[in-house]
């Protein structure tokens, strides 16, 4: 680099040079010193300096809502950190949340509503009014729901800020098409399994940081990152809890277990299948428990009497002897055992069976309502408020495809995604001409993209509300911006202490903005104005709940006793004391006779997956701790963290495929499908040679998106090969194949 | 005398990168790389594996920062004039001159500091550094060497560094070695490692903690097998433009030949 000296600086060093002082107060007063220029500092002065500190923060980089203040100097959010008044994350956040200072100002956030003039995937903007945009809007949404009605609109959302649309679309315009990606490509598939087995969705409650031994399925903690629970797994290991991870990826998580169990992707279930047999076999199970709770134990045990050690071992690749070793140690530690049910489950196209087998280990190990096992904190009871009446709900549900077609008995909430896309593609059994995403990107979340094109290509009208300019805004007609999770008022945050076992308190806290929204260069709005704006002009005003987020984050709290007042004067947060969460017992449906009844196999069944094709290798992907979902591509802090999603590659394949470490790669799956962009390739021995990884979330492809467009390859670019949960109707996206291509030649994958 | 350090516990850690991104905030660290390809950051964490260790299959992770070394290479390479310094020791408030160029080694707390005023952004200090703690931010026009202070400003405010407040592992500890009954001291007893080889001893004072698979694949891949290679070029234009400084000091104006002097060395790095 060039010294740089310039005359100003020479100038600046003469005076300085007889001058002194210094950061740490070791010079004398510098403020004698005479120069003719004004200095910037060179040294940004600390968040902790002239900064005005905002409460009432909740975070929403990802779905756990960490609490949150914020550090403001000249009206300009400089930091965000934890409330230190949090029972549940403490003064921490995660890199993510530390970066949402970056997503507030990040100079590619949609600005103003706008208009194609373009084509849909190949866009032309043109700024409009929001006046221009909600007429728009509202006729055209009119349009659809007068000619095919309101289950002629489809909605795909994601988030908090999607919660109040979703009802106004689903409760008053009466449409069932709701897609909601937390369900059908995610945790839908673990609420509706543990429901029929525990009759209560499990969220990620397993009591780990009190537990002997934990048992993690795929999940990796540390790649994987939501504060408090990372805190409870993270005092489990400190406590001396074992830690057993079944992942064919030596994960974040595996790097830390006693047992890693190296699994063949898909076979899950068979384990689970043979631990719970062996335990069975001798005798090892929590008689007392299964005895006074459970149902269909016997038809149940026969039923599983098949998977032994030696079927299992054959049918996931590893040790026989290894699968006992687990079934012991959990065995031994039992009942303050955590058998982590998982959350983003939507695999393979057979996860409700796993998720199934999940609660009933869980119950066979009486690993419910005891320390470290399944239990769940006891929250305080909050108002609901500023919901949309049910004015048309019953025709909603008249008219839910998943219903009509008998199919799906177990969907959660919404409509199977796959339906929805066939339904309008075929226009059968009725037309879908209408569609909204908020806050979700389906074109990077769901499988298949060439079909989420074909059913946008095919709709009347689309409608797009985002903060940033995702992949799915390049298919809007109009095109809407809305305020970020620090500009507005939202949703409540109830809790209890991350630690269950720890002194019994309750939280309270609500979204309040840390900055004003306020601006010259941006026209963003919040989602209630944006939704009762619609409503008004599709003339459905008279069912309007509330009249600003302000106003229902206010009658939320009234109904806890609080105001939004109440909480700032509290510091954010509203401390109560709590309840003792332990000594809870549930009913464990070994055998389900409901799921038996709908056709599915009511004791818990291992059901194969497509082999893996020779030459290829199977796509498996996952979580890196600088991003959530796609959501986070374009933040130029988190990027910088980690700038690609490198594949991973077993050591001795890549030695064969004359592969080095760092090497830059193209992806072509089994359908012909090449990557649009290209990665690099991580050669290591962490990986089973029959199985490759990524982490999701790269790969945009929305010029619009500066910072992360064409970085690392999209994951989902590759998963063309749907496969579908029979019970839930969820998606299964690990059952896709690829190879590589370097300098444009294809490599097999050796087997 | 105290001499503040920190620990890194790779048995908490789970390399979620918080500590970089909160450091990256409080101090507005710019991203990227500067002028001579460093990359731009005064904290950073690095995933290492999974590899291949003696003790089987491993995973960890690299956080690192400046090591506020014992005998720190970035200090005695600085070519800025030296000025005498009045320390002050904050507990017994005794106090320390000390002649000094615009980074130093305080005597009172150990940790190593750079007076952004006198810096001259050539970047001899980040050359010297064997674990690239330094980068020179250009940011604002003007280039100044920058790294991690231990956040000394936030502890003389109350505070816990940015990254230790941030870490939800609590992987991060800080604070006194000189102190046996601080935790800090309790994890060097126990065994916390620093980074370093037969050719880099230079004393850091940031300490790793974790089991012997990790700390083989750490050691065996982070640590500096040699110290830098002074970049002969810059060593002697920072020698030369010692006399210019000193010239412009007694002189207290800037004099015409220095201006050359200063442009000609400008233009001849530049080629």
């Amino acid at each position: 680099m060039a010294l740089n000296l310039t005359r100003r600086k020479f100038l600046q060093t003469a005076s300085l040079a007889a001058a002194t002082a210094a950061m740490s107060g070791c010079f004398a007063n510098r403020a004698n010193a005479s120069t003719p220029f004004v200095k910037k500092p060179f040294t940004a002065p600390g968040s902790f300096a002239d900064t005005k500190t905002a409460v009432g923060g909740v975070c929403e980089m990802c779905f756990w809502r960490c609490q949150l203040v914020g550090k403001i100097r000249d009206g300009k959010l400089v930091k965000l950190e934890g409330n230190p008044k949090s029972i549940d994350n403490g003064a921490s956040i995660c890199a993510r949340g530390n970066a949402g200072v970056k997503l507030l100002y990040d100079p590619d956030r949609l600005k103003f509503p706008m208009k194609n003039v373009g084509k849909r995937g190949a866009p032309q903007w043109k700024r409009i009014t929001w006046d221009e945009a909600l007429d728009e809007c509202a006729a055209k949404l009119k349009g659809v729901v007068d000619k095919y009605g309101p289950h002629g609109i489809a909605m795909f959302p994601h988030g908090s800020s999607a919660t109040y649309p979703m009802g106004f679309f689903e409760k008053v315009v009466g449409t069932p098409n709701i897609s909601e990606a937390s369900f059908f490509q995610c945790r839908g598939i673990r609420d509706m399994a543990y429901v029929a087995t525990l009759d209560t969705p499990p969220d990620e409650n397993v009591d780990m940081a009190n537990a002997k031994a934990i048992l993690l399925l795929g999940g990796h903690f540390g790649e994987n990152v939501h504060v408090s629970h990372v805190k409870r797994y993270l005092k489990g290991l400190e406590n001396g809890a074992k830690l057993i991870v079944v992942d064919p990826r030596f994960s974040a998580s595996a790097a830390k277990a006693d047992i890693w169990v190296k699994i063949k992707p898909g076979t899950d279930t068979a384990f689970l299948l043979a631990v719970m047999n062996h335990l069975i076999k001798t005798g090892k199970y929590n008689k007392a428990y299964v005895e006074a709770n459970g149902v269909g134990f016997d038809k149940f045990s026969a039923g599983i009497a098949h998977a032994t050690l030696e079927w299992a071992a054959k049918t996931c690749d590893v040790p026989a002897k290894q699968i006992k070793e687990v079934a012991e140690l959990l065995a031994a530690n039992a009942p303050n055992v955590s058998i982590h049910p998982g959350r983003h489950v939507s695999w393979y196209g057979n996860d409700f069976q796993r998720e199934r087998s999940l609660a009933c280990l869980t119950g066979l190990l009486g690993a419910i309502g005891v320390k470290g096992g399944f239990v769940k904190g006891k929250g305080p009871k909050v108002g609901k408020a500023g919901g949309w009446p049910k004015i048309n709900e019953e025709h909603a549900e008249a008219h839910a495809l998943h219903k009509m077609a008998k199919k799906h008995p177990f969907s959660p909430p919404g409509t199977p995604t796959d339906l929805i896309r066939e339904a309008a593609i075929t226009g059968k059994p009725y037309a879908i001409k209408g569609f909204v995403a908020w806050g979700q990107n389906p074109i990077q979340t769901i499988p298949d993209q060439e079909m989420t094109n074909k059913m946008l290509q095919q709709m009347d009208f689309v409608m797009v509300c985002d903060i940033m300019p995702t992949d799915i805004t390049m298919y809007a007609d109009i095109l809407l911006p809305e305020s970020s999770y620090l500009e507005r008022y939202d949703m409540i945050k109830p809790g209890t202490q991350w630690d269950l076992s720890g002194k019994q308190e309750q939280y309270i806290s609500a979204r309040m903005p840390l900055v004003s929204v306020t601006a010259a260069d941006h026209e963003r709005k919040d989602p209630v104005w944006i939704t009762n704006e619609i409503a008004k002009r599709m003339g459905l005003e008279k069912h309007i709940p509330v009249q600003s987020m302000e106003e229902k984050t206010d009658k939320a709290l009234a109904g806890a006793n609080l105001s939004i007042e109440q909480l700032v004067k509290e510091g954010g947060i509203h401390v109560q004391p709590g309840a003792d969460p332990y000594g809870s017992v549930l009913k464990v449906n070994f055998f389900s006779q409901e799921v038996a009844d709908a056709g599915f196999p009511g004791i818990p069944t291992y059901i194969p997956v497509p082999e893996t094709p020779k030459g290829y290798a199977r796509l498996v992907y996952g979580r890196a701790p600088v991003h959530t979902f796609n959501r986070s591509q374009n933040n130029a802090w988190l990027v910088n963290e980690m700038p690609e999603n490198p594949v991973w590659l077993n050591d001795e394949s890549a030695k064969k495929m004359g592969l080095k470490d760092g090497d830059r790669i193209e992806l072509v799956n089994q359908d012909g499908v090449k990557s649009r962009t290209t990665t690099v390739v991580k050669v290591t021995p962490g990986i089973r040679k029959d199985t490759v990884y990524m982490a999701h979330g790269y790969g945009t492809m929305n010029p619009a998106m500066t910072v992360g467009v064409g970085k690392g390859i999209d994951d989902q670019s590759l998963i063309t090969k749907r496969a579908v949960d029979p019970e839930t109707g969820a998606h299964g996206m690990r059952n896709n194949f690829v190879k590589f291509i370097k300098n444009g030649k294809v490599l097999n994958i050796p087997a | 005398m105290s001499q503040y350090g920190m620990i890194i516990d790779l048995e908490k850690c789970v390399g979620c990168h918080a500590c970089a991104i909160a450091c990256r905030a409080e101090w507005e660290v710019p991203t990227g790389k500067d002028s001579a390809e460093r990359e731009r950051r005064r904290n950073w964490v690095k995933r290492l594996g999974p590899s291949k260790t003696p003790q089987g299959l491993a995973s960890t992770y690299y956080p690192g920062l400046c090591n506020h070394c014992d005998k720190p290479a970035c200090v005695t390479v600085c070519p800025a004039d030296k000025v005498e310094a009045t320390f002050t020791d904050p507990k017994s408030g005794a106090t320390k001159k000390m002649e000094v160029a615009a980074t130093w080694k305080d005597p009172f707390n150990g940790t190593v500091q750079i007076d952004k005023e006198r810096c001259l952004g050539c970047g001899a200090c980040a050359d010297a550094c064997p674990y690239s703690a330094r980068y020179v931010n250009e940011e604002e026009g003007d280039p100044k060497a920058d790294k991690c202070t231990f956040c000394v400003e936030r502890v003389a405010a109350g505070l816990e560094p940015a990254c230790v407040q941030t870490c939800l592992a609590r992987a991060r500890i800080f604070g006194d070695l000189s102190d046996p009954n601080s935790e800090v001291s309790q994890y060097v007893k126990k065994g916390a490692a620093k980074l370093e080889s037969a050719k880099v001893k230079i004393g850091p004072n940031v300490r790793y903690y974790g089991n012997k698979k990790d700390m083989h694949l750490l050691t065996t891949t982070c640590t500096p097998q040699a110290m830098p290679q002074a970049n002969l070029r810059r060593t002697i234009m920072a020698h030369m433009l010692k006399p210019a400084m000193d010239q412009v000091k007694n002189l207290g104006v800037l004099g015409l030949a220095g201006a050359v002097i200063v442009k000609g060395l400008s233009e001849d790095e530049k080629e």
